[in-house]
């Protein structure tokens, strides 16, 4: 068995902005109250008429979007105790509720701002392909309700999909967000693939370690080990030190009824 | 031969129920950390320790609830013991934190010649030392500012799922932080402790005393003279 590559592949140009996937996705998924798993952004000119007399028609761009299930995705590092993970299975970025302490490290960490801290569950949450639907052989509920079949979801690693027939098909002309710098990309390879072009761009943001995050892993973590290291070192030279010096210390088993004899205690611990 | 009681029941059952509840931590804690930046010894060990129950991140939830409930206990021991005998725990604060002149000498010297020998740590007697000597103390003042550093720590670890509001969250990754800083810090010391006590020949009687609860006239003496000499002022045998 092929191990699947779930993504979604969008045709921005067809959204119409009607929100349907992001009601469906919070119904589908019980989302708590003042937090979204998916959005579309919209670029400008927003969508209206031309001014009038004019013959140039104003146009807009909405660009639908949610966890990209990167390849390479900035929040696993993140995350300290490995509760959000890459499936072997199927490719998503999986959040184990079980497993996640809430420290927030992934929110800041994707570049999408697709994460966020629920207020109810009190850790992280995002978009996970709804896999409660896929297991029941349904799509994602924004797929589903989408009215212009902008979304387009499946296994690209599967040629047979509707997905990877629809990257195919428009190979060379398909374009990925991806967080850009002054001279730097951040691309954690996005699997979510925009078809010929897509507004906006450059909305992605840098992914940052919290500080306490950064301290951890460049200043606590080398000190606790260079503390462990030494210490280790410490009791492996006393250990030699015993072993060579055999078993004629004081301070065998019955040696020590030498207590007031002043040679014997500065010879003790030598 | 005479000996001297050095520890009460309560003070061994401590000692003990610390130890093991150290270990259970220790072990589940290190099973509970997972990132390529922080493993301290690669990713073999929470995968080891988590295929223990489950494997994957499953298994890691079922090591966190572990953590989480051996870690309470290991609050509620030290509480039961301070109900128990708050007069040993005043006891033992007030001696591992009165540093005496000479100690740090002691100190010094005592390492250099139990790890390189005369040539680091001289010859000549070394400063007499009381109840508890430096090397002692010291790592007896760190498992005291540590321990209360993880308990406070583990304590806001434990409720940011439950409890602590999305405005808390960089309190939570400094609590990982810190977490971290201590386990790793004291784990430092531990590791000479037990040398110390379980397997260098030196400290053989005091190790006897943690399951005993006494030391023989003659090594406390040696040992711990200011402790034997306080003793003869005071009642002898009391602490």
């Amino acid at each position: 068995m092929s191990t699947q590559k779930l993504a979604m592949v969008i045709d921005s140009a067809k959204c119409i902005d009607c929100k349907g996937c992001m009601a469906a996705c919070k119904q589908a998924n019980g989302v708590s109250r003042g937090v979204w798993r998916n959005w579309i952004k919209e670029a400008m000119p927003p969508l209206e008429n031309g001014p009038a007399g004019s013959k140039k028609l104003g146009h807009g761009h909405f660009q639908p979007g949610a966890c990209m299930h990167c390849d390479e995705p900035s929040c696993i590092q993140a995350c300290p105790t490995g509760a959000t993970y890459k499936s072997a299975a199927d490719g998503t970025v999986v959040i184990d509720p079980k497993l996640c302490i809430g420290c927030g490290n992934c929110i800041k960490a994707c570049p999408y701002g697709a994460r966020f801290r629920d207020p109810v569950k009190r850790i992280a949450d995002k978009c996970n392909y709804c896999p409660e639907r896929r297991a029941a052989g349904l799509a994602p509920a924004c797929v589903d309700t989408c009215p212009t079949k902008a979304r387009v979801f499946g296994d690209i690693n599967d040629p047979g999909s509707d997905a990877a027939k629809l990257l195919a098909a428009n190979q060379g002309k398909v374009v990925r967000v991806i967080a850009k710098g002054p001279g730097k990309n951040w691309d954690t390879k996005p699997n979510m693939y925009y078809l010929a072009s897509t507004a906006p761009d450059g909305w992605a943001v840098q992914p940052v370690d919290p500080l306490s995050f950064d301290f951890l892993t460049a200043v606590v973590a080398p000190a606790v080990k260079w503390a462990v290291g030494l210490s280790g070192l410490g009791v492996l030279a006393m250990l030699g030190r015993q072993l060579l010096a055999g078993a004629g210390g004081a301070h065998g088993p019955g040696g020590s009824a030498d207590g007031a004899d002043k040679d014997a205690k500065e010879d003790h611990h030598a | 031969m005479r000996s001297l009681k050095r520890h009460d029941a309560s003070d061994i059952f401590i000692h003990w129920f610390n130890a093991a509840c150290w270990l259970l931590l220790l072990l589940s804690g290190l099973g509970l950390i997972k990132n390529e930046r922080l493993n301290p010894l690669g990713a073999w060990l929470p995968d080891a320790l988590r295929a223990l129950f489950g494997g994957g991140s499953a298994g890691g939830a079922v090591l966190l609830v572990l953590h989480e409930v051996v870690g309470v206990l290991w609050v509620l021991g030290f509480l039961a013991y301070l109900a128990v005998n708050a007069r040993g725990a005043k006891y033992f604060l007030k001696e591992i934190f009165s540093v005496r002149p000479g100690d740090l000498s002691w100190l010094v010297r005592k390492m250099g010649r139990m790890t390189v020998g005369p040539l680091l740590g001289g010859r000549g007697e070394l400063p007499p030392q009381g109840y508890y000597n430096m090397g002692q103390k010291a790592f007896a003042q760190a498992s005291v500012a540590g321990g209360l550093a993880i308990v406070l720590s583990g304590a806001v670890l434990l409720l940011s799922a439950k409890l602590l509001p999305a405005a808390a969250t960089p309190l939570i990754g400094w609590a990982v932080t810190l977490h971290y800083l201590a386990v790793g810090l004291v784990f430092a010391g531990l590791l000479v402790h037990i040398y110390m006590a379980a397997i260098s020949p030196e400290e053989k009687p005091g190790f006897r005393s943690m399951f005993t609860g006494s030391v023989p006239e003659d090594y406390a003496r040696h040992h711990h003279g200011l402790w034997v000499e306080a003793l003869g002022k005071d009642d002898p045998g009391s602490k």
